[in-house]
């Protein structure tokens, strides 16, 4: 009976594949997510596609509000950033993509950056607030600064295309976003196992104790905020180019929300778990769209709107009452079990 | 000179409403030190529930406003025993999440049950209003003043004076000592919710007389966010002082400086007050020990 995994040295510890299984089933998913564009329809590919995005964010969050414990609800601000960056440049500068897209990833740093100081002096509630405050603010500059960013119009991307190769199609655009995402994750899982990352936790756990086994505090707090925003800036920028249109009613403060109750559902602070509460949520939304429009008939489309949002909520609510540590925590529970059985533990 | 003095009335009257609503938010942080982001559903749910009561009663608005306040105690001891009361024990974190979904289910429940249009909230005392030379306010407006210093002394009252009221600061201040006093911390709990339903109660039916209902009503409770956290957000008064402070400083900035100020003044204002004061103005900073 295989009695758990034992990590005789301090590599094995940080390694990012802890055992040969990991490695298989990594394999794996990089061969289904390659294959997956051939067989999914182009309707199915183009939500998936709209969920890597998010995905792509929600990784940031992650590292912000799971790992590092700062409750952001400003990413839709950052998101925004992003957005109105890559738009503005390749439509209004002609920038080509692959410049665009760090240029949103950039921008929103900087803002996170700014962000990030008069937060360092704030905790819990009152740093959600402070966020919340920030994505309010940035909204209504990019409405009132109509010479950048054309105000309440929005702005048309263009068709994504880089080193002159369209992505005309969602399936092109999918391997583009496949690659996006797969760094992203990999940045992710490379900061968390580093010398930065465990700063991270040390920070959410208790930061006057983390001041005392000298981490600088300030500096940590500043490079979470950076590097969450710079995600989700670099999520906005895909947002631009797939939905091809950018305007500021896209970006409302129930993204923020939606971004921080995906990474409860999936479980907090680890990356899988981000990834796999933001395939959970919006694959439920997908498919309460699909049941309600089979349904049709007497509910308008008003109330399957409204039970959608109803049953969200109850999503939510659900989870933390009954399972805190999500999906990730339900999944470490099934393979506990499944390795001792039939012993309890 | 006419001008500053409109807008600041203005300004006050939409304050008043600011201030009711953040005193809610304070109150249960105070007690629970949990910030009920649901508190603007509440009023919003408590608002179209008072529509359904006076459209199919006649009620003068003293006795719709007793009705509501009843009902909404009732609301809000519901809401703590099914959402709030499961999550003790879990990190407060998550509690306010469990609010935000709550938040996002009563706007739905609102909307299927009652409709998305604009409605108003017929009570009978309508469109009237008293003159004071250039200044014109609606008997609702004064009457919303009203309601907020009757609401701040009795919640003064009430903390200072009473049993319970002693008990909810006892458990502000350490939870494990009121335990260890006999106090009994769950009801505590309970009361504070209701109570900040009571209050949200009552400004849900004064903004639905002044402004009317309609299903984006839950946004004045976002505003009332810089009013709580300018206040401090466990300082009932402060919170009741900062909301009429925002009002007047969202109407003046609006006139003054530029058009769509109005939404986004007080959240500067309180971007600046956190980096010098973190608590805010009157609240009380919390000394970590490690």
């Amino acid at each position: 009976m295989r009695t758990g995994v034992i990590q005789e040295s301090y590599g094995e510890l940080i390694s990012l594949f802890r055992n040969p299984t990991q490695t298989y089933w990594t394999v794996a998913l990089v061969i289904v997510s390659l294959a997956a564009p051939m067989v999914l329809s182009n309707h199915v590919t183009s939500l998936v596609n709209g969920m890597m995005i998010v995905a792509v964010g929600v990784v940031g969050l992650n590292l912000l509000t799971g790992t590092t414990g700062l409750i952001s609800f400003g990413q839709a601000g950052f998101l925004a950033v992003g957005a109105y960056t890559a738009a503005i440049l390749s439509a209004d500068y002609n920038m080509p993509l692959w410049l665009c897209l760090p240029a949103g990833g950039l921008v929103a740093a900087g803002f996170g950056f700014l962000v990030g100081i008069p937060s360092l002096r704030l905790k819990g509630l009152y740093l959600a607030i402070t966020t919340l405050a920030f994505t309010i603010i940035i909204t209504h500059i990019i409405l009132s600064a109509e010479s950048i960013t054309h105000g309440s119009s929005g702005i048309s991307a263009p068709k994504p295309a880089i080193f002159g190769i369209t992505l005309a199609t969602d399936k092109s655009f999918y391997y583009l976003i496949l690659v996006v995402l797969t760094l992203a994750i990999l940045g992710s899982a490379n900061i968390k196992r580093s010398r930065i990352g465990r700063a991270f936790l040390a920070i959410r756990e208790q930061d006057i104790a983390a001041r005392a086994m000298g981490v600088p505090v300030a500096r940590y707090k500043l490079y979470a905020f950076v590097v969450s925003s710079f995600y989700a800036g670099v999520a906005g920028a895909l947002m631009a180019y797939q939905i091809r249109f950018v305007n500021v009613d896209s970006f409302s403060l129930i993204i923020s929300i939606e971004a921080v109750s995906m990474i409860i559902v999936g479980g907090l602070g680890s990356t899988a778990g981000a990834v796999i509460g933001v395939f959970f949520v919006l694959g439920l939304a997908e498919i309460l769209n699909l049941v309600f429009s089979s349904m049709g008939g007497p509910m308008g489309s008003m109330s399957v709107l409204e039970l959608k949002g109803f049953i969200y909520g109850l999503t939510i609510v659900l989870f933390l009452r009954f399972e805190p540590d999500g999906l990730m925590g339900i999944y470490r529970e099934f393979k506990n079990r499944w390795v001792n059985w039939p012993f309890r533990y | 000179m006419d001008y500053f003095i409109l807008l600041s009335v203005s300004g006050i009257a939409i304050g008043v409403i600011y201030g009711l609503i953040g005193m809610g938010y304070a109150l249960i942080f105070k007690a629970t030190s949990v910030v009920n982001f649901a508190q603007g559903e509440v009023m919003m749910l408590i608002s179209y529930m008072a529509f359904s009561i006076a459209s199919s009663w006649t009620l003068p608005f003293w006795g719709l406003l007793v009705v509501c306040v009843v009902m909404s105690g009732v609301v809000g001891l519901v809401i703590e025993r099914v959402f709030i009361r499961p999550m003790l024990g879990q990190e407060v974190f998550s509690t306010v999440m469990v609010t935000i979904g709550l938040a996002v289910m009563i706007r739905a429940v609102v909307v299927m049950i009652w409709g998305a249009d604009p409605l108003l909230l017929p009570t009978d005392i309508g469109d009237s209003g008293i003159e004071f030379g250039i200044v014109f306010l609606y008997t609702s407006q004064l009457y919303a003043i009203g309601l907020l210093a009757f609401c701040v002394f009795s919640m003064w009252a009430f903390l200072r004076f009473s049993r319970m009221g002693v008990a909810m600061r006892a458990t502000a201040s350490r939870e494990t000592t009121a335990l260890l006093m006999g106090i009994n911390v769950t009801h505590v709990y309970s009361i504070a919710w209701a109570i900040a339903a009571v209050i949200a109660g009552i400004s849900g039916v004064l903004l639905g007389t002044i402004y009317g209902l309609g299903p984006d009503m839950w946004s004045q409770g976002l505003r009332a966010f810089p009013a709580v956290i300018l206040g401090g957000l466990d300082s009932v008064f402060g919170a009741a002082i900062a909301g009429i402070f925002i009002g007047l400083l969202e109407n003046l900035s609006e006139g003054y400086i530029g058009r769509g100020l109005k939404e986004i003044s007080g959240f500067i204002v309180i971007l600046v007050v956190l980096m010098i004061r973190p608590y805010g103005l009157f609240g009380t900073p919390e000394i970590e020990r490690v």
